[in-house]
């Protein structure tokens, strides 16, 4: 029998370490729930939007110029656009808020010695901090090229929207053109749908669906969910880059 | 068959451990995990050697007291099944087998492979328990509950308390163990009667010590006992149910 010594590896935390934190991991967990599914509805909206340049550039920039124009005189010019945004920059602040909270608390929770070595099966869960930080990078991104217009994000021959004109599909076929950004988009759409697939799956577990079918129903719903927003999206970027959409 | 043990080696909670390596020759494939570890040990006290702590009791996968972490993998390389209940057979001959306590902050090492899992007792005392006195025993048509709902209670009640489900979780959460003792006893007459100040307490005692859940389903790949992902949707249902009814109900 031999003995062999390795290296010396910092101890256990110890008990002594609890938390009382002001917003607990439960509602910390709740709100991420329902903004995450907020955001889902919203990409699965705006991806039927998107469809529309297939219908060419008179109906894409009608639908543009609607989203504008909806539900006057009872909200202002653009009420529902304002309305939106609000709702979605209140999400996206308490989704990476308490994002950033639960992290932190996990990784104490485990102390110092990480898992490692995982299967393939918890992928989409071990990725979504990094999946959240690239989609973060691309909502940026996205907001820079194609709502404000702001180079370097936007492509040179970017117009904005007027009161009763928009140039959305023009401004989405240059922008698109450019091979980097295009395969950016792309990327960043299956991005999205890892995100988007464990984000729906966790936020049931969150909200306490325990059904039997409700469950089998939600796993398969998230996945479909996922998969429609991928391919209704990346269709887009690859045919322009193709030169279909032009 | 011969095998070379990488074992986590600590004298206590306040010093930093080590790895040490140890062949052990004439072990069978039959041999369990804590049976090998029996015989190192056998070894070490007759050459004068302080003996590989770690913790056992009943041997047959319904204790709980048993769990060690096999080459990372919690209990072992054999799904759901507890660290007494795995074989050598699932080790190549004259392979490095790697042993290390469970892993998670909520868990400090007492000595070697055993650690404190005590952090699962405060989470009981937050509420996993029956408070009224229930009096002699029912007739037996007293409480009416069907077939399903008894038997999907029981299926929640099978977890023996390892801990493996917060060793397995790259979060520390306890969120398994919480939610298969709150779903075991709402799902019954009685015991329904403190679901809401239960969820509230025992998840507010989880939270002072372990992580949040993310869904990685690690847990339920290691569970001896089997408990299904449903029981921490069922955490968050029992926890949601007493926000929304108010405390106590």
């Amino acid at each position: 029998m031999s003995t062999k010594t390795t290296e010396i590896r910092p101890g256990g935390r110890s008990t002594s370490a609890r938390r009382h934190p002001l917003l607990s991991t439960f509602w910390c967990k709740i709100v991420m729930a329902v903004t995450g599914l907020i955001f889902s509805a919203f990409v699965l909206v705006h991806m039927f939007g998107n469809l529309k340049v297939y219908q060419g550039a008179e109906h894409f920039n009608a639908y543009a110029a609607w989203l504008r124009a909806a539900f006057e005189p009872v909200l202002p010019h653009e009420g529902l656009l304002w309305v939106l945004r609000l709702v979605l920059l209140a999400s996206l602040t308490g989704h990476v808020v308490c994002a950033a909270i639960l992290w932190r608390r996990a990784r104490l929770a485990r102390g110092p010695f990480r898992r490692r070595h995982l299967p393939l099966r918890s992928f989409t869960a071990r990725t979504m901090p990094v999946t959240g930080l690239v989609l973060l990078f691309f909502v940026v991104f996205h907001v820079l090229d194609l709502t404000t217009g702001t180079s370097p994000a936007a492509s040179d021959s970017f117009a904005a929207a007027t009161t009763d004109s928009s140039h959305a599909y023009e401004n989405l076929i240059a922008s698109f053109q450019r091979p980097e950004v295009g395969v950016f988009y792309a990327l960043a759409m299956i991005v999205l749908a890892l995100h988007v697939a464990h984000g729906i799956w966790t936020a049931a577990h969150d909200l306490g669906a325990t059904g039997r079918r409700l469950r089998a129903t939600l796993v398969a719903a998230s996945g479909v969910i996922a998969l429609v927003i991928l391919i209704g999206n990346i269709s887009i970027p690859i045919l322009v880059l193709l030169g279909v959409l032009q | 068959m011969k095998l070379t043990f990488k074992i986590w080696r600590q004298e206590s909670t306040a010093v930093h451990g080590r790895f040490e390596s140890y062949d052990l020759e004439g072990a069978g494939a039959e041999f369990t995990l804590l049976e090998a570890l029996d015989k190192l040990n056998d070894q070490l006290v007759s050459t004068g050697k302080e003996p590989v702590a770690f913790d056992s009791d009943c041997r047959e996968g319904i204790c709980g007291s048993c769990g060690v972490t096999v080459d990372g993998q919690p209990h072992g390389p054999v799904a759901n099944t507890p660290s007494c209940r795995q074989h050598l057979r699932s080790f190549p001959d004259g392979s490095t087998v790697v042993l290390e306590p469970f892993r998670s902050g909520a868990f400090p090492v007492v000595k070697d492979l055993a650690v404190d899992r005590s952090g699962l007792d405060r989470i009981i005392e937050g509420g996993g328990y029956v408070s009224l006195a229930a009096g002699t025993a029912a007739d037996a048509d007293a409480h009416p509950v069907s077939h399903d709902t008894a038997e999907a209670a029981l299926d929640f009640a099978a977890c023996i308390g390892c801990g493996a489900c917060v060793a397995a979780c790259p979060n520390g959460s306890a969120n398994l163990f919480t939610g298969a003792k709150l779903m075991h006893l709402s799902l019954l007459p009685t015991t329904a009667v403190e679901r809401g100040s239960r969820a509230d307490g025992m998840v507010e005692a989880m939270d002072e010590e372990f992580g949040p859940c993310s869904v990685f389903g690690e847990c339920v790949q290691v569970c001896p006992a089997g408990i299904p992902l449903t029981a921490i949707a069922g955490l968050n249902k029992e926890k949601l149910r007493a926000v929304l009814r108010g405390r106590g109900k």
